[in-house]
């Protein structure tokens, strides 16, 4: 045994010391292949409902989820495609992340061609894009046992990808395939529309008319700024289901919490939020007050979660209570700036707003504009939005203004 | 006294009869293998020096004396074969070996006495003549003349019927030097090579001689590629087809080197072609020159691979198709490249042409920092003029003044106003030389970038430079017609009406922009859709179509306007942003393009418009036209019902115009604020906004609006009675 084996050992058994065998927050959610996400999921009930009710009509639907960063838009389109993959096995679902330079059509084609696997004209599309996964597809399918499910995304950065000439044509044939095989439609989950710039989204939303409105499912997600909020309005009337996801209520956090840490304890335990052991190695008060500063927001819970974890296990703790809270929050400021890695002028934007205190659109004077080096509050807008995604501020609930509020670590202890 | 003052010079001369010696007996030994002697003068490189030259002449008759290599015309011939070998010596020092090679035919002609021996006499100034087409020391314009001289001295022994070849030889090497030729009449010295050209090959034909045919192809091929007589793009085309020619005797296997010197002047000929493709010549231009460096390499014809590197650097720069910026790229390596070789001391012209197309390439370079790349420009511009002296290379140094005031035009360093005065300067330097009949192009150029400089001038009343820019621009105008020199005269349009379109601002004139519309239009019937021209062309008329709109309201030309905007705008590609004129113009445009959009329905491409233009300006200097555009966009929001966004900025163009304390930018800001928070059903907030705007409008005594505004208050006030009856 090396020092660094002695090493790996030590932190296994102080995680061990948490009752825990792993921890179990993460950046994003767990893949649609594994059962994880069943586990955690907590809350969305009345989305899901909404959602589930389209999908007991014949009628193909167009769905647009939307919210903040990090508010859970990805774990949410799992959910729903994991649930509809249990109860419509006859209903495939295509999961695809939306890659760099591609129109929708053409990567609406890439998602159900991958999923396509015995139909040969599907895998030459594929095939011509430059994405040979025909044969890993059968493989996967017959593993899966006629579950056609696959999942996967295709944003690494050097895949040669040569669009189709006449995208639209191609996914309208491809379809009119699957029609034959799958009665029930094809249900197919574009994610992450805003990791492209607005005007490329608008544009292509707007090219995508006629696509969406064809003939399979579609869900879509984004956040609001810049891109849907101008589809909402612009393209009104394009998606039947325009749902917002918004923060947790914390009730649903402090369930989230115990859902988590039910999914990585040792020995399973209760998951009744009444009863204290429900939320160990947490004492319930610090359990609740972790949720509070947590503001609701799935990524901010689990980032706060991993550094919590993190710092006790460290620390050897058994038990979190405000104490050992209070630690590992006060190591997770630090710890989000640097993950963060600002930029020169996103750091300023950092220093003003932790100095100031919340700012708005309408509050901001032009001297304080002019401190950050520029004229006008739709430049600092994008920073701040950087800054929020990066969990180091976040968005006020005002609905007559734009306003940003620092995220305040380490809290006050009660 | 000094030593040695007022005494005939003694030159000592043991070294020097020695080494002829050597170089005789190697001569003799070798029996005509040009290698072994050549190999000689490389193992003896160091011997080659200043005192060989002072020596040269006076050793004559200690070899004489020798009685080692015969008679006097035996020692003669050695002189003249020492001549020719050190004259084409790749190695030591270049200017030096054509001295030596001068001095030694020099000697050999003494011996060989017109009369007695005509036809050695006539091969030696045949030579001589060469050497002095090379010459690097001296004066240039003079060498040429000694050139010209010592060919046509040539001449009158090498006559058609008794020595056609030789005859023919002269006559191709006189065409080549009148396409060189300094003094004289440029236009007449052009017409005289060609003259010589055709003349040799009424001798050397294709299937009696084809080398010496392809050759004098070659050569008349370089004279009709500069000639000032005729029509140019026949003329241009008339080259092609020589070199083209001259191709079909050399090639690749059989001729490597002269197959690839007929493919670099190819090269250069089809950069400069005017009539066919031109996105398609210059592709031509640049396999040619790809070609050409299949045979040159660095190592075994570095002369040669200099010059196919500067030709494939110009071909690069002058690209359409590809990658704007990557061309340049390319285009700055090859000049590196061909710098390399072109060594200053080795080939003081050569050199300073690459540093011009160097410089050349520096200011037009898109990566890199612009300033950084521009100061880089005038260095290399400096460079070359060291070279490029007024006596020696008139027309280069007109070239590299002209060239020095572009950089100095487009310089971001020092004092905006004393570069351009510097500019002005050097322009009206280089026309000095390039006088209309001698250099009717450059001259031209030249003329038009002096009428630019004057567009910008700052100092001095901007009415008076206007002037002289316009009256300047018709003059370039003369050379530049369409026919002859089709991308130029397109530019000189569009300038000339840009200088109309900005007197026209000052006078209110509408015939001023009657003239630069008609020019405009002109202009684009044959612009290259997309390019750049093409782009400043549309925006040009945008710009005078809106400020004739302004005059008359002639709804059309708003309709036009815009047309022409959107139509310069989907043209123009992010490369073309480091374009100064266009960068500026940009953000307007967009601005005003973008607001017309989105009040007519094509809000998307609006909204775009909108954005970019707000970013551009967000960087610039002109708040006023910030906050205006920020106004816009938040008027497209409003439009889009996008209450959010609209809201937004509607507030930050609020805040600019509170700084600038621009009241009616201020009124209208309120106005849209006010609207906005109404509709979300902020009714007090809104209606504290429509309050200051009325009275703003009312100071301002904008009546209309006022009206408007209080119709919006009401509707608002009933809005909120009507909530606040509802029971909650
Ligand atoms: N309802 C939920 N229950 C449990 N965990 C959740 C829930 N929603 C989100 N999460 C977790 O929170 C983290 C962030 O969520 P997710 O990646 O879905 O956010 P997002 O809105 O898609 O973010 P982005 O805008 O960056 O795409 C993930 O680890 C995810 O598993
Ligand atoms: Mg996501």
């Amino acid at each position: 045994m090396t020092a660094a084996d002695d090493i790996f050992d030590q932190s296994t058994s102080n995680v061990q010391g948490l009752g825990l065998c792993e921890i179990p927050f993460t950046e994003s959610p767990p893949d649609l292949e594994s059962e994880t996400l069943q586990y955690i999921f907590t809350g969305r009930e009345a989305e899901l409902r909404r959602v589930f009710n389209l999908f007991q009509s014949r009628e193909r639907r167009r769905v647009l989820v939307y919210g903040r960063i990090g508010i859970g838009k990805s774990a949410f389109l799992r959910e729903v495609l994991s649930v509809l993959r249990r109860k419509r096995p006859q209903m495939p679902t295509a999961y695809i992340s939306l890659p760099a330079d591609l129109d929708l059509a053409t990567t609406a084609l890439i998602a159900v061609a991958r999923e396509m696997a015995d139909d040969e004209w599907a895998q030459r599309q594929l095939y011509q894009m430059g994405i040979p996964t025909a044969k890993i597809l059968k493989e996967r399918s017959a593993e899966a046992g006629g579950n056609l499910v696959i999942s996967g995304k295709v944003t690494e950065k050097d895949l040669p990808i040569t669009k189709p000439l006449y995208p639209t044509v191609s996914l309208d044939t491809l379809l009119e395939r699957a029609q034959e095989k799958y009665p029930q439609g094809v249900v197919i989950a574009i994610d992450d529309l805003d990791k492209r710039n607005p005007s490329a989204v608008r544009q292509m939303m707007h090219d995508a008319q006629g696509m969406l409105k064809g003939r399979a499912w579609f869900i879509l997600t984004g956040h609001p700024m810049g891109i849907t909020g101008d589809l909402l309005t612009s393209e009104r009337g394009l998606f039947d289901l325009q749902l917002k996801l918004e923060e947790l209520d914390q009730p649903t956090t402090y369930k989230m919490l115990i859902n988590y840490l039910n999914s990585a304890r040792i020995n399973k335990g209760s998951t009744d939020p009444d009863d204290p052991r429900s939320v160990l190695p947490f004492t319930p008060e610090a359990a609740k007050h972790f949720c509070e500063v947590s503001l609701g927001k799935p990524r901010l819970f689990n980032r706060l979660g991993n550094t919590v974890l993190d710092t006790a296990a460290n620390m050897q703790a058994t038990l979190i209570d405000s104490e050992v809270l209070a630690q590992g929050l006060k190591a997770a400021a630090p710890e989000l700036r640097e993950r963060a890695a600002l930029s020169v002028q996103e750091e300023r934007v950092r220093a003003f707003l932790e100095q100031r205190g919340p700012i708005s659109d309408e509050t901001i004077t032009y001297e304080d504009l002019e401190q950050l080096g520029l004229r006008s509050f739709s430049e600092i807008l994008p920073f701040l939005e950087r800054l929020e995604a990066a969990d180091l501020a976040h968005q006020l609930d005002q609905d007559d203004s734009k306003a940003f509020a620092p995220i305040a670590l380490p809290p006050a202890l009660e | 006294m000094g030593k040695g003052f007022g005494q005939p010079k003694v030159v000592p001369t043991r070294n020097a009869t020695q080494f002829m010696r050597a170089f005789g007996k190697c001569y003799a030994k070798a029996k005509g293998d040009k290698r072994q002697v050549e190999q000689f003068l490389q193992a003896n490189l160091a011997k080659l020096d200043e005192h060989l030259l002072d020596a040269l002449s006076y050793i004559f008759p200690k070899l004489l004396a020798d009685q080692k290599f015969g008679d006097k015309q035996n020692v003669a011939t050695l002189f003249l074969v020492f001549g020719n070998t050190v004259g084409d010596f790749p190695l030591g020092d270049r200017a030096l070996n054509l001295e030596l090679s001068i001095a030694a035919y020099q000697v050999a002609l003494k011996v060989y006495p017109r009369d007695m021996f005509p036809q050695e006499w006539a091969l030696l100034q045949n030579n001589l003549g060469n050497a002095y087409v090379d010459r690097i020391r001296g004066d240039r314009a003079e060498s040429l003349e000694q050139a010209i001289a010592a060919y046509e001295l040539s001449l009158q022994v090498y006559t058609r019927d008794t020595f056609p070849e030789e005859w023919a030889m002269s006559q191709n090497n006189l065409g080549n030097v009148y396409s060189n030729r300094i003094r004289g009449d440029r236009a007449e010295n052009l017409e005289q090579a060609i003259t010589a050209c055709e003349l040799s090959l009424q001798v050397r034909t294709r299937d009696t001689s084809p080398e010496e045919w392809a050759m004098s192809q070659n050569n008349l091929g370089n004279a009709y590629s500069n000639r000032i007589r005729g029509d140019r793009a026949e003329n241009l085309d008339q080259a092609i087809m020589a070199y083209e020619l001259s191709l079909q005797i050399y090639t690749s296997d059989t001729f490597p080197e002269e197959w690839a010197r007929s493919q670099n002047n190819l090269s250069d000929a089809y950069c400069n072609r005017i009539r066919g493709d031109r996105a398609e010549n210059i592709e031509r231009a640049i396999v040619a020159s790809e070609l050409s460096l299949q045979i040159y390499t660095r190592d075994t014809l570095p002369e040669y691979w200099a010059r196919s590197q500067n030709n494939l650097g110009n071909a690069y720069q002058a690209r359409i198709r590809g990658d704007k910026a990557e061309n340049l790229e390319k285009a700055i390596a090859a000049y590196d490249l061909s710098l390399q070789v072109y060594t200053r001391a080795a080939f003081p012209e050569d050199w300073a042409r690459s540093q011009t197309n160097l410089s050349a390439a520096y200011g037009n370079r898109i990566r890199g920092e612009r300033a950084e790349n521009l100061e880089q420009a005038l260095a290399a511009y400096e460079l070359s003029l060291q070279v490029h002296t007024r006596e020696a290379f008139p027309e280069a140094w007109a070239r590299a003044e002209n060239n020095l005031g572009t950089a100095y035009s487009n310089r971001i360093r020092g004092d905006r106003a004393q570069n351009l005065e510097q500019a002005i300067t050097a322009y009206e330097l280089s026309l000095q030389v390039c006088t209309r009949n001698a250099f009717p192009e450059s001259w031209a150029r030249s003329k038009h970038n002096l009428a630019s400089a004057y567009c910008d001038r700052i100092l001095g009343e901007q009415s008076d430079n206007l002037r002289t820019a316009v009256d300047l621009y018709q003059e370039a105008a003369q050379v530049f017609t369409q026919e002859a020199f089709p991308l130029s005269w397109a530019e000189n349009q569009g300038c000339l009406a840009e200088a109309l379109i900005n007197q026209a601002s000052l006078t209110d004139n509408s015939d001023d922009l009657d003239t630069a519309i008609t020019l405009l239009k002109e202009a684009l019937e044959v612009a290259v859709p997309g390019s750049p021209g093409f782009i400043d062309s549309q925006y040009r008329l945008g710009n005078a179509l809106s400020r004739r709109f302004e005059l008359n309201q002639n709804a059309n030309d708003l309709q036009d306007a815009l047309k022409a905007y959107k139509t310069a705008l989907d043209a123009i590609s992010p490369e073309h942003y480091d374009r100064e004129k266009i960068w500026q113009a940009l953000p307007t445009t967009q601005s005003v393009l973008g607001s017309r959009l989105v009040r007519e329905g094509q809000w998307q491409e609006g909204l775009q418009l909108l954005l970019n233009s707000v970013r551009l300006l967000s960087e610039g200097d002109d708040q006023l036209a910030h906050a205006n555009a920020l106004y816009q966009t938040g008027r497209a929001h409003e439009t889009l019902s996008d209450w959010d966004n609209a809201r937004l900025y509607y507030r930050d163009a609020l805040r600019l115009y509170e700084h600038l304390n621009d009241q009616p930018g201020i009124a209208q800001s309120r106005h849209g604020l006010g609207s906005v928070l109404a509709s979300q059903g902020y009714f007090k907030k809104g209606m504290a906004e429509l309050q200051q705007a009325r009275d703003l409008y009312q100071q301002l005594d904008r009546q209309n609006r006022v009206r408007e505004v209080d119709n919006l208050y009401q509707a608002a006030q009933r809005a909120e009675q009507q909530l606040s009856e509802v029971p909650a």
